[in-house]
């Protein structure tokens, strides 16, 4: 490990020279970590999770929006939709599991509500949308096409909890191309699409959405999961099944992204289990060009200001630009000679 | 509301595994009005993720002064039963450690509307099942400086349930006790003498003012729908944020809202009981 972080450092010093450097003294150095993605300028890479944030509004006197890279806001329909009977979570170690079941105040709802609020904050607007059929995405976009403000869709071809929901799209790479080609064909915004992590292997929906035309990917979305209360022998959640998140799924999430980055050419952004500046750097060395925070929201709502604050400090401290730190993972070369060091 | 890291000033054990953990938390406290809550945060514990909705229970001047005529309150208290692992942790919290605290939330009593319809009315009962108790002791202290008559009605499965009586004492004209055991005063629910005192009393206007588990909340709820008074419910829930956004206390409401579900955090936790809907959601099978 030591070894390898001391060549990080060796060559990014070299960089950071070339790249900003301006023969600018040591303690000067400016990091960039604004970062443009699916044609979207983000003045850093750190955004809210949707369903995770409402739509910006409730956090506004807790923290300062603006200095957000970007809001994703809680999943769209085309109409509104009640969502799942209680209860709808449970908190599991390091995790959680919910069950809403999209609840959600429609895309006409939406644009005359919560919109004209976003429009006006520094920090980006991406809309997640969900449907139970392709026609569904596309009437969504439709009317939030008419939307301005908005930057970009996000499209949840991912969530675990809606009976013959999205997750079918997430899980099959033909019908990814599919949705993501007609939303694309439809949308007036760049289309990110959200990819499902329930699947044996996440790079055949990552590359059947890239090319379907998708702008963007962001993964992953909810692990399926349940818990029982052994007692009454019931689910703790309606649904029975349920998506979890938080700091237990981080590893599986890095590692998809790991892999993604690998496999396609647009852009990523990545997901799960944020709760630190260190999380996300893992997230972008992986290969993820933003990321975004979720579940941290609910108990530390000031979690993505953090992160973002931190990015800065290490990109300083490793003169370093956020382009340069992007995919940067350093693999052993030998990786048997390294792991026999154990 | 306020996001703020709070020192506790006290937790102070109580009877049948309840504690009193009090809160130095100025600005909150300030702030709250009667029936709101808050969520309280536990460090240390990594794997703990979600901060604990708790209501609050008391305002006072701190330092054991109890609560001072026209001073602005210190301290918030919560009244609290050790029933997992989030109050368990609660439990070790001693004087001079540090809790995030979220505060205040929700709507509470809806303060203007039920003054006036309290006092239209005779007098308020207020109705508590078990750990319920902590969600009404600031409105009976609300209540009792505009001089309505109020009462008490508390049940519990044991007298080591009964926690809080004697806040109450001075506020309330009569103090009814239940418990499934018979330990302390009525045996049974306290469904039980509040059904033959609604009944006694059926010619009187009566805001009831209620707060327990769910079964209890449904049987007060159906008494005063029978004898035609109104009521109010705080209501409980698993709570994920408590600002409104993780959607997962959501309870089904009559008729148009956020869809037909609600959310405890933001539209509540004080409801008229009317707009609840009590019948038990059946788990779907697949």
């Amino acid at each position: 490990m030591a070894r390898t972080s001391a060549r990080i450092k060796a060559s990014t010093r070299a960089k950071a020279n070339n790249g900003g450097g301006k023969g600018a003294p040591a303690g000067e150095f400016v990091p960039k970590i604004d970062t443009t993605l699916a044609g979207v300028r983000f003045q850093n890479p750190v955004m809210t999770a949707s369903g995770t944030f409402g739509y910006g509004q409730e956090f506004a006197h807790l923290i300062d929006l603006n200095q957000l890279g970007g809001i994703c806001v809680k999943g769209i329909s085309a109409e509104p939709m009640a969502g799942n009977p209680p209860p709808r979570i449970y908190e599991t170690d390091s995790g959680m599991l919910n069950a809403i079941g999209l609840q959600n105040v429609g895309a006409k709802r939406f644009l005359e509500e919560k919109l004209p609020f976003l429009r006006t904050l520094k920090a980006r607007c991406i809309v997640n949308v969900f449907g139970y059929s392709t026609e569904d995405y596309v009437r969504c976009i439709e009317i939030l096409n008419e939307g301005d403000g908005i930057d970009a869709y996000e499209l949840n071809i991912s969530c675990p909890n809606t009976r013959c929901g999205g997750m079918v799209y997430g899980n099959d790479p033909r019908l990814t191309e599919e949705v993501v080609a007609a939303s694309k064909q439809a949308a007036r915004f760049p289309v990110i699409v959200k990819l499902s992590p329930n699947v044996t292997d996440i790079t055949l929906t990552a590359r059947a959405a890239e090319a379907a035309g998708a702008d963007a990917l962001s993964l992953v979305n909810t692990f399926v999961g349940m818990a029982i209360d052994a007692e009454t022998r019931t689910p703790r959640i309606s649904n029975i099944t349920a998506g979890l998140s938080g700091p237990a799924v981080k590893p599986v999430a890095l590692r998809m992204v790991y892999q993604t980055y690998r496999a396609v050419k647009i852009p990523i952004i990545g997901i799960g289990g944020i709760q630190s500046a260190t999380d996300a750097l893992e997230f972008l060395i992986a290969g993820a060009q933003a990321v975004q925070v979720g579940t941290a929201n609910f108990y530390a709502p000031d979690t993505a200001l953090r992160v973002v604050a931190g990015i800065r400090e290490y990109c300083r401290r490793k003169r370093l630009h956020l382009s340069e730190l992007v995919g940067s993972l350093k693999v052993p070369e030998s990786p048997a000679a390294e792991s026999s060091e154990h | 509301m306020y996001d703020e890291m709070v020192p506790v000033t006290e937790n102070r054990p109580l009877t049948g595994g309840h504690f009193l953990l009090s809160v130095h938390a100025p600005r909150a406290a300030r702030a709250t009005r009667p029936g709101q809550f808050a969520m309280i945060q536990l460090l240390g514990r990594p794997d703990v993720l979600l901060r604990r909705p708790m209501s609050i229970y008391d305002l006072t001047a701190g330092n054991g002064r109890g609560r001072r005529k026209n001073s602005a309150p210190e301290e918030m208290q919560f009244l609290y039963k050790v029933v997992g692992r989030g109050t368990d942790l609660m439990a070790k919290l001693r004087a001079g450690d540090k809790v995030g605290l979220l505060a205040p939330l929700g709507h509470g009593f809806f303060e203007e509307e039920y003054l006036s319809q309290a006092r239209e009315g005779d007098e308020v009962v207020h109705v508590a099942g078990g750990i319920g108790i902590a969600a009404l002791l600031l409105p009976a202290r609300q209540l009792a400086r505009t001089g309505i008559r109020q009462r008490l009605f508390f049940g519990g499965r044991t007298k080591a349930d009964l926690v809080g009586v004697e806040d109450f004492k001075p506020l309330v004209k009569q103090t009814v006790l239940a418990t499934e055991d018979g330990s302390r005063g009525h045996r049974g629910f306290v469904t039980g003498p509040l059904e033959a005192y609604l009944a006694r009393r059926s010619g009187k206007k009566i805001l009831l003012m209620v707060c327990g588990p769910w079964a209890m909340l449904e049987a007060t709820v159906s008494l005063a729908r029978q004898y035609g008074q109104r009521c109010l419910v705080s209501m409980e829930n698993r709570m994920g944020c408590g600002l409104g956004v993780c959607l997962g206390c959501c309870i089904r409401v009559v008729g148009e809202g956020h869809g037909a579900y609600q959310r405890v955090c933001t539209e509540g936790p004080v409801f008229w009981a009317e707009k609840v809907v009590w019948e038990r959601e059946r788990i779907p099978k697949t």
